[in-house]
């Protein structure tokens, strides 16, 4: 193997469905962005078929020194087959030290698959990204065992580093055109090798209470609520704050409210105004989820619990007393 | 005769796992090792599928000794032959080199036409064993699949749903297939009394490094890990927020109100 400063350029691969790209991918351009200065590597973005110029136009916006246009056989739909062998091959010839890629279903099932063919080494879910200048190595932070700590991660010997990055942990925030080329590569992949058909889609229902991205205020509930019974007191809340309810992992894991609602590094990542936590202990993993909030505050019946130390506002108390009285509250402000 | 093979993890409970202030490090003396919940689900999952159509259910862990007890669990829960991969030199190793151990020691066990594995670990949780599991097993690969709709022998295929961001995909696998699943359909069952008996003194086949013919030692633990955990520390705690403390529920919630009402 070369040696790994031989390796340059990090790459990102840009997830799309052929009019759109999905924000996760734009929002790596500009954090790779970040550690390529920091590096003194060029940012390439990776982007398979065919895609309106004016969404080209976003991943420029980025920074993006080296565009690779791939073309060939075997991309008509996200499938695990040709984008393993189409990573490895790109890998191979061009090698990059980094590849980052969106941590959507799709990017998940297929970077681990390539990195294992390669073989290199391949993180997941950090929720931050640093490069170390003494080794030349990123290190992909990440908070980890239940969110009880946080660990580094390296790649310290093979590239390139390839790592999936859900969606939300970074800012999209373009840093300005670059000088840029564009690279051709075509790789065909047999179609008749590819091993998945998909027969069909059922598009979900467009539930809107199931929508907490771009939500204003959300009443977050932890694994302090009792059980599905103690649950409309918050509903309400929700309702009479113009807000949305939302939960953390473990109530999901008890099955009382569904994984649309998880806030977290395994979840969903927002930015409300207003964040209010009730009987939620502050796990990292959680925490991950809420950070960018205007104002967060929480509410605990254990004086010790960790979120009282990422909250603008804490109350100690029981959360469903707390949850009923600013019911009350409200109705009375309502009332005037 | 179908031949599954479900590749399972027994981890630590890890909301009981406290962290050491001063050290840093992790206290799990006295935490409870269960099998991985997700691991649950894709057993589940091998069970039934066994039920509908035949064919044997196959459990593998990678770890230590104490991990059969995780494997008699999937015995209670309806596996049919367990086995365990315990080596000094497994340790330490990252899903690159528990992959490249698990899928090694398979070949000795048969050919398998399903593969099951949770969709990721309790404490590990990167999510990646299964890719890299398909990879080595050279599988085709569904994840997120919330039902087994039908298998078709002749066809060699697998029909199934999977429950992806924005709706339900209908999917078609060629054999061998690699999948990790959802709870939706697959809710773990209770073992009864027969079966968790049978499952105490039932055999548990074991395998070393040494006992696994042509297992490359550059590719096994520490060595064969590309990725390493070069430090850990506690997550930076902020400073306390401002504590409403006004002697009643009705009170602390009027003061709230009162601190928020700029944004409502």
């Amino acid at each position: 193997m070369k040696n790994k400063n031989e390796y340059k350029d990090m790459w990102v691969f840009i997830e799309h469905d052929g009019k759109q790209i999905l924000p996760v991918s734009l929002e790596l351009c500009c954090e790779t962005r970040k550690l390529c200065d920091a590096a003194g590597e060029k940012l390439a973005a990776v982007v398979v078929g065919e895609l309106p110029q004016s969404e080209i136009g976003k991943v420029l916006d980025c920074g993006v020194e080296k565009l690779i246009r791939v073309s060939g056989t075997g991309y008509a739909f996200p499938n695990i087959d040709a984008y393993t062998h189409l990573f490895t091959v790109l890998c191979r010839k061009y090698e990059p030290s980094a590849v980052m890629v969106g941590g959507t279903v799709f990017g998940r099932d297929f970077a681990p698959r390539f990195a294992c063919r390669l073989p290199t080494g391949c993180t997941s879910d950090a929720t931050e990204l640093v490069y170390d200048s003494k080794t030349g190595d990123i290190e992909f932070v990440e908070p980890a065992v239940g969110g009880k700590m946080m660990a580094v991660i390296t790649v310290p010997v093979m590239r390139p580093q390839v790592g999936t990055i859900r969606p939300g942990t970074f800012k999209y925030a373009p840093s300005g055109r670059r000088e840029w080329v564009e690279i051709q590569a075509r790789v065909d992949f047999p179609e008749e090798k590819i091993r998945t058909r998909i027969l069909g889609f059922q598009a979900d229902d467009l539930d809107e209470s199931l929508n907490i991205t771009g939500a204003e205020v959300i009443i977050c509930v932890g694994n302090g609520l009792k059980g599905a019974d103690a649950l409309p007191r918050y509903r309400e809340l929700a309702a009479l704050m113009g807000g949305k309810l939302a939960c953390t992992r473990p109530v999901f894991d008890r099955g009382i409210l569904p994984f649309k609602l998880v806030i977290g590094q395994s979840g969903v990542v927002v930015k409300p105004k207003l964040y209010i936590g009730f009987g939620i202990s502050g796990a990292v993993n959680h925490i991950t989820g809420i950070s960018d909030s205007d104002r967060v505050v929480a509410v605990n019946s254990d004086p010790d619990a960790p979120i009282f130390n990422y909250c603008d506002y804490g109350i100690v108390g029981d959360m469903n007393a707390v949850c009923e009285a600013m019911i009350e509250a409200l109705k009375e402000k309502q009332k005037q | 005769m179908l031949n599954i093979l479900v590749c399972v993890k027994q981890v630590p409970d890890v909301n009981l796992v406290k962290m050491d202030p001063f050290t840093g490090s992790l206290i799990r003396a006295g935490v409870p090792a269960i099998l991985n919940p997700h691991d649950a689900y894709a057993l589940e999952a091998a069970v039934q599928t066994k039920e509908r159509y035949g064919g044997t259910v196959t459990c593998v862990t990678m770890g230590p000794d104490q991990a059969v007890e995780a494997l008699r669990e999937c015995l209670a829960a309806g596996a049919d032959r367990a086995v365990l991969l315990s080596d000094r030199a497994f340790a330490n190793a990252d899903t690159l080199a528990t992959s490249y151990v698990i899928a090694t020691a398979a070949k000795l066990l048969g050919s398998f036409d399903l593969i099951f594995c949770g969709k990721e670990s309790l404490d590990g949780a990167t999510g990646q064993m299964a890719s890299q599991l398909a990879e080595r097993f050279d599988a085709s690969q569904l994840s997120c699949v919330s039902l087994i709709e039908k298998l078709d022998g002749e066809k060699k295929t697998v029909l199934a749903l999977r429950e992806l961001e924005k709706g339900t995909e209908t999917c078609e696998a060629q054999l061998p297939c690699l999948m990790t699943v959802e709870k939706t359909n697959y809710h773990p069952r209770i073992p009864n009394l027969k079966s968790w008996k049978a499952s105490r003194t039932a055999e548990i086949e074991k395998y070393s490094a040494q006992t696994i013919p042509g297992l490359d030692p550059e590719q096994i633990g520490d060595p064969g890990s590309p990725t390493k955990v070069p430090r850990t520390y506690p997550p930076v705690v902020g400073a306390k927020g401002m504590m409403i403390d006004e002697g009643s529920a009705a009170k602390n919630a009027a003061k709230l109100l009162a601190l928020v009402s700029d944004i409502l």
